[in-house]
């Protein structure tokens, strides 16, 4: 039994310093310590995603969730998604090889000292065991805490800002004309999208919107910068409502960005039925159907396709 | 309970210490490797409460072998607090409470109350380090006042006036004759830094930067990878393997990047 315990002790003592650790990255990438560059994975093009169309006039940044170690997603679902809303958008591009989880977009699997130990979670996730797996939730959920962080916040977002511009730039945006960013931010990745709305304002001249797919956010001045933020949820999405952990998010405090925003009108909640966060029976499932018939999956395309679709209302 | 004259290992007086546990405070000060752990547990936390405020010098873009001195400096200076501490400590305490404890005595026991201190390192923590750190000083504190309590054989208020007295005499000295020496401490500190250390920890919404690939986008153009089809198509046709129109559907081509620079907006400040 004291053998157990202690087991549990030193697991909660290294994830808790695991967690005090966190905001170096951040810091020591500001303080010029990793250097300056920018990484990207330089994935190719599948003909929908990541394709660089002549007449567009729509951006779409598609932020994933905590499961990731790099801007290629192994999740059929979402690639499933990404191609279907490419299908149903074809004057947009569509940008999904973004890691949402650094301040210089590099994958945990390229990291200099760490690059094997993520190799193995990542392997662990796919194959098994997925305990060992988590440990890149872990990770990048503490890279939303340090997101959320007024102290760190800043910093981080300023870093994610630069990693959607470079990626804007990459795929030939133009930030001086009028074309609408819309930056989808799924689960954990709300916070990175939302933070980064603040500083993305400063380099372009588009409208910036960010959809929510079941996102998880705190009250972060990104939420007052962006031009709308839109968030869809599922009824028995249970992982969306940990935003409510943010005190800012909570209706006694009235000045906070959240409740300003709110009273702004600037947020607009949209019910997706009785959808969850992932998995089957997610947002993202091919299978599952809504009470009148329609999969999940072309739900959330058909909503979202119509965000991005409807007139910019608010400039 | 702690027998007297004999401490328990490092890691278990610390434990008995964060638990505010009285008799290990008695028991620092009687036996002869107290003033020792003592000193070590005030190191140790000087170091975990450098690392815990040092965002100061990372946001001022320290360089690493820089912070590292500068932490160093840092529990230098914390160290030097704490002689500061026990000697106001001592004198609050036997001349107005008639406590003739000997100055060694003193800071054995002051040393060990800093154990809460050790854990200053995880006011880093995201999003819970903040909260943490009022709890933080809110234990520090309790354990100051039962620290005096056991060790100068005081009564609680007492013990309270004393530590607030003591607090009162350093805070009157860091403006009157300490003035210099705490200049040469914060001298020290910049010069470890390397850096003007201008910015703080509120100033941090306001900071900005502006990425070295954005201010030479030119030169980061000629070197943007293949990133879709039709790029690689447009190469393969300039150097006569390919043509363009044969391979590259009307919906892959890319737009114009004439304007790019020209229209990119300068930050705004």
């Amino acid at each position: 039994m004291a053998d157990i315990f202690t087991f549990f002790s030193i697991v909660l003592g290294g994830l808790l310093v695991w967690a005090a650790l966190s905001p170096f990255e951040t810091l020591g990438w500001w303080a010029g310590w990793f250097g300056d560059q920018m990484y990207q994975d330089n994935l190719p093009s599948d003909g929908l995603v990541r394709a660089v169309r002549p007449n567009a006039d729509r951006y779409i940044l598609f932020l994933s969730g905590v499961g990731r170690v790099s801007g290629e997603t192994f999740s059929r679902r979402e690639q499933g998604f990404l191609q279907r809303l490419a299908q149903a958008l074809p004057q947009a591009v569509i940008i999904d090889d973004i890691f949402p989880y650094s301040v210089n977009n590099l994958s945990l699997t390229g990291q200099p000292f760490f690059a094997r130990l993520w190799r193995w979670a990542l392997r662990c996730k796919l194959d098994g065991p997925a305990l060992a797996g988590y440990l890149i939730n872990v990770r990048n959920i503490w890279q939303v805490l340090v997101s959320v962080d007024r102290r760190y916040g800043p910093i981080y977002n300023q870093a994610m800002a630069e990693v959607l511009l470079h990626s804007l730039l990459r795929y030939h945006y133009d930030p001086a004309s009028n074309a609408p960013v819309y930056l989808i931010g799924y689960s954990g990745a709300g916070q990175m999208a939302v933070g980064a709305v603040t500083y993305l304002r400063e380099w372009i001249r588009g409208p910036i919107y960010v959809i929510s797919l079941g996102g998880i956010f705190g009250s972060d001045p990104g939420v007052l910068a962006a031009n709308r933020i839109y968030h869809l949820y599922g009824d028995r999405d249970k992982a969306h409502k940990l935003s409510a952990i943010a005190p800012g998010r909570w209706s006694i405090f009235p000045t906070s960005e959240w409740n300003r925003a709110r009273r702004q009108g600037l947020i607009r909640f949209i019910k997706m039925g009785p959808m969850g966060h992932t998995g089957v029976g997610g947002y993202l499932d091919n299978k599952t159907q809504l009470p009148d018939g329609t999969i999940y999956l072309d739900k959330t395309v058909q909503v979202v396709a119509d965000i991005v679709m409807q007139p910019m209302a608010v400039a | 309970m702690i027998e007297t004259l004999k401490l328990p290992s490092l890691w278990q007086t610390i434990q008995h210490a964060l638990g505010l546990d009285q008799t290990i405070f008695t028991a620092v000060q009687q036996a002869p490797e107290g003033l020792w752990l003592a000193g070590i547990i005030v190191c140790l936390a000087g170091l975990s409460e450098a690392l815990g405020q040092s965002i100061v010098l990372l946001i001022n873009r320290v360089r690493f072998k820089r912070f590292v001195l500068a932490l160093m400096i840092a529990t230098i200076s914390h160290f030097v607090g704490y002689l500061l501490w026990t000697t106001t400590v001592w004198l609050v305490g036997g001349y107005l409470f008639e406590r003739t404890q000997p100055w060694l005595a003193i800071a054995s026991v002051v040393g060990l109350a800093y154990a809460p201190q050790l854990l200053a390192f995880f006011t880093l923590t995201p999003f819970i380090g903040n909260p943490f750190s009022i709890l933080l000083s809110l234990w520090s504190l309790l354990a100051i006042v039962v620290a005096l309590r056991a060790g100068l054989g005081l009564e609680t208020w007492q013990a309270i006036v004393t530590s607030g007295l003591g607090w009162l005499l350093i805070q009157t000295w860091k403006r009157t004759v300490g003035r210099p020496v705490y200049a040469l401490g914060r001298w020290l500190q910049r010069r470890a830094a390397g850096v003007p250390l201008e910015f703080t920890s509120h100033d941090v919404s306001r900071l900005r930067r502006r990425p070295y690939w954005l201010e030479n986008l030119e030169s980061w153009k000629s070197q943007r990878p293949l990133i879709d089809r039709h790029q690689l198509v447009a190469r393969l046709s300039q150097s006569g393997l390919l043509l363009v129109e044969q391979i590259l559907p009307e919906t892959n081509r890319a737009p114009s990047q004439g304007s790019l620079e020209a229209h990119l907006p300068k930050r705004k400040p």
